[in-house]
């Protein structure tokens, strides 16, 4: 596992322990979504370097089907639930219970399916981490994007690479009946955000 | 590692965020972009080229990642260019990227200030610029060959576009 190797930073590791904890609340709200068909579970926390993380991402040229969803206020941050379009055909197809043809162009129920899964998890994310750090989080309409997978991380990386050459990302994994899907969730915090989750965790009882 | 010249036995090399990659002959160099702007500078007469993946418009001061900033990454491809072209090269450059993703229109465009940026600095160096780019909402996939000084232009849904 992945998130073993951010586990030997303690700072990391403090993250961890919150981006755990906020998954499991989002896991549960994406268990009553699918009616109990998906869970999610936090794959890794990790720095990586500005130059390589869409590859160690393995994202690089891949052409994606996104949701973004933008924290607004005063800590800032992003949260890209990414799938290759079969994967967020298949979803939108059980949510939907209905056969999705993937040969005809995304239509706007289809969209607005996907959209909602995205709201839904960026919700439960953002109240988890609001109740954690005891600051308010609003998450911002979600955006359906299909487009190359690093073209959008590379913007959600921005505030981070103002600051730094290392970026923070955390990401989750998806699982039907136990078997992993080709789904992430990835969630890019501004160095404020960070901040104010180490403090959180750090003044924890 | 932020800055290299290709060995000339490398066809091919993926520049990441910040990266700024040197190559000659028929070396290829490509850059997945969004509101980043991949420069790239070509010598024709000594057909070597570098192309730069500009994530920020000013350094403010910081050298140590040339390649991430507008304002030093022109600079270092100049320098490293004429160390492998001579004091007599001539140079011309293009430009991709620099777009909007989350299609927002807020007060801080950082696809339009890398644009400006590039521009300003290209600009500066008196380096003419022979084709761009540049905006607009979508991702770019650009492939840049050091030989032939052309730049491949990937969108999806469009079909390529050769600058």
């Amino acid at each position: 596992m992945k998130d073993a190797v951010g586990c030997r930073n303690p700072q990391l590791e403090v993250l961890h322990q919150l981006f755990s904890s906020a998954t499991h609340d989002a896991s549960a709200a994406m268990c009553r979504w699918t009616d109990g068909l998906i869970t999610l579970s936090l794959d890794e926390v990790r720095e990586i370097p500005l130059a390589a993380v869409c590859s160690e991402l393995n994202i690089e040229d891949n052409l994606l089907t996104m949701v973004v969803l933008s924290l607004e206020g005063e800590l800032g941050g992003a949260m890209i639930l990414t799938f290759d379009d079969h994967n967020g055909r298949q979803l939108v197809g059980s949510l939907l219970n209905r056969e999705v043809d993937e040969s005809c162009p995304w239509s706007d129920l289809e969209k607005s399916a996907l959209t909602e899964t995205g709201n839904i998890l960026g919700c439960a994310y953002m109240n988890a981490l609001t109740r954690l750090i005891d600051r308010e989080l609003v998450p911002s309409a979600p955006y359906f994007i299909q487009d190359y997978g690093a073209s959008v991380l590379q913007q959600a990386l921005m505030v981070q690479a103002v600051a730094s050459d290392q970026v923070l990302i955390c990401r989750t994994g998806f699982h039907r009946e136990g078997e992993e899907l080709n789904w992430s969730v990835l969630f890019v915090p501004t160095e404020r955000m960070r901040e104010a989750m180490e403090a959180a965790l750090h003044s924890a009882p | 590692m932020d800055t290299c010249v290709l060995q000339s036995a490398v066809a091919e090399a993926n520049v990441g965020m910040g990266r700024l990659v040197a190559a000659s002959g028929p070396a290829r160099l490509w850059a997945v972009l969004g509101s980043c702007v991949g420069v790239a500078i070509h010598c024709p007469r000594q057909k070597v080229g570098a192309l730069a993946h500009v994530v920020l418009p000013e350094s403010m001061g910081r050298g140590d990642v040339p390649g991430k900033y507008a304002d030093t990454a022109v600079g270092e491809m100049i320098r490293m260019l004429t160390g492998l072209a001579g004091p007599d090269a001539l140079f011309v450059a293009k430009y991709a990227g620099g777009a909007s993703m989350f299609g927002y229109d807020g007060p801080i465009q950082i696809g339009q200030a890398n644009v400006e940026a590039v521009e300003a600095a290209l600009r500066k160096a008196g380096i003419r610029v022979a084709a761009q780019d540049a905006g607009g909402r979508a991702g770019r996939r650009v492939t840049f060959d050091c030989g032939t000084g052309k730049m491949i232009v990937e969108m999806v849904g469009h079909p390529s576009r050769v600058l």
